[in-house]
């Protein structure tokens, strides 16, 4: 009979620690979420739940951290922090955490192209583990049976568990590293639940120094473009047709403004490949780095489906996909997929969708599908 | 740019999703069965270090880790031009992380010398974590450029511009430096006739060829086993289970005239209350 494996008390200690993420003096929306989440697991393990930001004149950023939930802020004010660097930014956190007395248990940046550019810096300088992109985080107990590294063995009562798709999105794994401290994950833009916020909250707020030298300043951000757009229409309508490479040229939008101008309520959306390419201004553009929409009716026509693309629309409520070739990743998560080249089927899409106008036209409950 | 550069690009190699060859039942890859394939993602990273190569002169260093196989995608980077690789191959890396893939790729970048620019993919398509990269750039304390679209080199700076949430960024920093390379920058080209002639002569001679793509392991490089492989991982795979296909479950309509596709279309959905009057 084998004994019970003891209760190992690994790192028990340390709070929740929430790297936020601002740009032109606004809160990002996955530091909201990252909040919620955070707040969920400091609550299970009864710990605090804190937050860290940088940057410069942040106003009352800090403010609102504690009214979505934070106990804590850490707030690093300095000039040289304005725009987002990697080494300046590395160093205040590092910086941050050697002061602290205990490390934080679990530490939460959003995996943005911000997030998943430092946070890798700090998981490795403090040689801890770091779960990238995470669709799920939730506290539990592990026990590590297996007797390769013997010092590893025992029962961790709270670890945090990092799910997140893998291979493709195929499957979802469970990721974990209840050995140092802080246990360190990314999480998807647009996943975790944000609290409502409560102005009434009360935390502490405590400025941190800012001391960088000469290594930290050898990278210099020339040029911030970023694009704040007036594109609300993208966001607002029920209707999004949108193109992407496969549509082969610039043109290619004429025939999807058409097909737009069939609905009501419609917009053009874009991928950023075909923004790049000058085919269409950036305000069309639907992704991680562009909007994030979520239409009544989604029309993807010439667009692949890469990762980046589809976090910005995957929500939409019907999702057409007309691609010509069948192993395109968008057929995974379309509704109706029509395999087939868009100067096909798009012009029909277009006599079908008007004849469909005339028929409410005549005030007929149109019976779809029949001649 | 007076001296000739030493550009060192990470390239590894990962099973082909698109088959469905090695697929094991429970959805997990049997790396075994398998075909392989060079990442997708670091072909840009190639094609950005040829690209150096070209219009500021220097020496193309490709570096990878893997099982013997992984020789393959050395080889390949050779064929578009590459001049030399090393391969790190050693049954102590199995099941390493993020952390123990950057330290072992560490002690291979120390041993393969001097560099000016290392690239890097974005990310791979069986680890996905685009966290290699910036880690490796850790343990060397180099500033870093990660989803870079565009660079110039001048007057031994980068300049470079990445993606950022809304737009992009301009950036200058200064060499050395490590950049990872976004999938928006230019596609790689052909394989060089020169470099696939150069790959049948290796392949032909087994001592030519080592002296080229020296496969190298642990005790070679001086990494500490205790650093790679599992033992060196702070984290592991408790788990995995197999998400059905993406909620979506895709009706797909094919075949048919552009009539009947469009009709089938409508027939499953019902737009009426879209369309505009
Ligand atoms: C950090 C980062 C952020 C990013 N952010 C975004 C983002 O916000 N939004 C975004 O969209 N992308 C984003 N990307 C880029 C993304 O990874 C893809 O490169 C991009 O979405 C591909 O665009 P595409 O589908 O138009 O082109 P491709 O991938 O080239 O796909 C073209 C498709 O058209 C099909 N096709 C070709 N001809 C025809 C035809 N005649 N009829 C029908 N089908 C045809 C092809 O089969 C193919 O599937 C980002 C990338 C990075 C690294
Ligand atoms: N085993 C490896 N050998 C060589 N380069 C690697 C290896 N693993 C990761 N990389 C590099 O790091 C990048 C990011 O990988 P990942 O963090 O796994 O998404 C890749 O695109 C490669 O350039």
């Amino acid at each position: 009979m084998e004994n019970d494996p003891p209760i190992v008390q690994f790192c028990p200690k340390g709070n929740v620690l929430v790297v936020a993420e601002q740009s032109l003096g606004q809160i990002q929306p996955v530091t909201l979420e990252l909040l919620g989440a955070g707040r969920i697991l400091a609550d299970k393990m009864g710990k605090d739940l804190h937050c860290v930001i940088m940057g410069y004149d942040l106003g009352d950023l800090p403010n609102q951290l504690i009214h979505y939930g934070a106990d804590v802020v850490y707030v690093a004010d300095d000039e040289a922090l304005q725009y987002y660097r990697t080494l300046p930014y590395r160093r205040v956190l590092v910086d941050l955490l050697d002061s602290l007395q205990e490390p934080p248990h679990t530490m939460l940046l959003g995996s943005s192209t911000t997030g998943r550019d430092l946070a890798p810096r700090i998981a490795a300088h403090f040689e801890t583990g770091l779960t990238a992109d995470c669709t799920e985080l939730d506290i539990g107990p592990y026990e590590h049976k297996s007797k390769v590294d013997p010092t590893k063995l025992g029962l961790y009562p709270n670890c945090l568990y990092a799910i997140r798709p893998s291979f493709g999105e195929s499957l979802k794994a469970r990721i974990l590293g209840p050995w140092k401290n802080p246990q360190m994950a990314t999480t998807r833009p647009g996943v975790m639940i944000p609290l409502k916020i409560d102005t009434s909250r009360q935390g502490q707020i405590h400025n941190i120094p800012v001391k960088l030298n000469s290594e930290d300043l050898r990278l210099i951000v020339a040029e911030t473009v970023k694009e704040v757009s007036s594109g609300l229409k993208l966001t607002e309508a029920e209707v999004i047709v949108s193109g992407g490479y496969g549509l082969g040229s610039k043109e290619g939008f004429e025939l999807l403004e058409q097909l737009a101008n069939c609905f009501n309520s419609n917009a053009i959306g874009a991928s950023r490949k075909v923004v790049d390419l000058g085919w269409i201004p950036y305000q069309h553009q639907v992704g991680q780095t562009g909007k994030t929409v979520r239409p009544k009716l989604y029309i993807a026509c010439g667009i692949s489906g890469a990762i980046q693309h589809r976090v910005g629309m995957s929500k939409s409520n019907i999702i057409i996909a007309i691609n010509k070739d069948m192993d395109a990743p968008i057929f995974k998560f379309a509704h109706q997929g029509i395999i087939g080249d868009i100067y096909q089927i798009v012009p029909e899409l277009i006599t079908q969708f008007k004849a469909l106008q005339n028929k409410s036209a005549l005030g007929g409950k149109s019976v779809v599908g029949s001649r | 740019m007076v001296k000739s550069l030493n550009i060192f690009v990470l390239v590894k190699q990962v099973p082909d999703q698109g088959s469905k060859a090695g697929l094991n039942p429970d959805g997990t890859i049997d790396r075994a069965k398998a075909k392989r394939m060079l990442n997708p993602f670091d072909r840009y990273a190639l094609q950005a270090a040829l690209h150096t190569k070209k219009q500021y002169g220097g020496k193309v260093t490709a570096i990878s880790m893997g099982p013997p196989p992984a020789i393959e995608v050395l080889l390949e980077t050779i064929e578009h031009g590459a001049d030399r690789g090393f391969l790190l191959s050693d049954r102590r890396l199995a099941a390493s992380d993020t952390l123990a893939t950057a330290y072992a790729l560490y002690k291979t970048v120390l041993y393969a010398g001097q560099f000016d620019l290392i690239f890097c993919g974005l990310q791979t398509t069986d680890g996905d974590t685009a966290q290699v990269g910036p880690q490796l750039a850790e343990r060397l304390q180099l500033p870093q450029v990660t989803y870079c679209e565009d660079f110039s080199l001048e007057n031994d700076k980068i300049l470079a511009k990445r993606i950022i949430e809304g737009g992009y960024q301009k950036v200058v920093s200064s060499l050395p430096g490590l950049i990872t390379v976004a999938n928006s920058y230019h596609p790689l080209e052909y394989k060089s006739f020169k470099g696939a002639w150069r790959v049948q002569q290796l392949q032909r001679n087994p001592e030519n060829l080592q002296k080229i793509i020296q496969t190298i392991d642990l005790d070679i490089i001086g990494a500490d086993p205790d650093r790679c492989g599992l033992k060196g991982s702070p984290t592991i795979v408790a788990a995995t289970e197999k998400v059905g296909d993406l909620g979506g479950n895709c009706h797909m309509h094919e075949g048919k005239s552009p009539y009947d596709l469009v009709q089938e279309v409508l027939a499953c959905t019902n737009l009426q209350e879209l369309v505009s009057n």
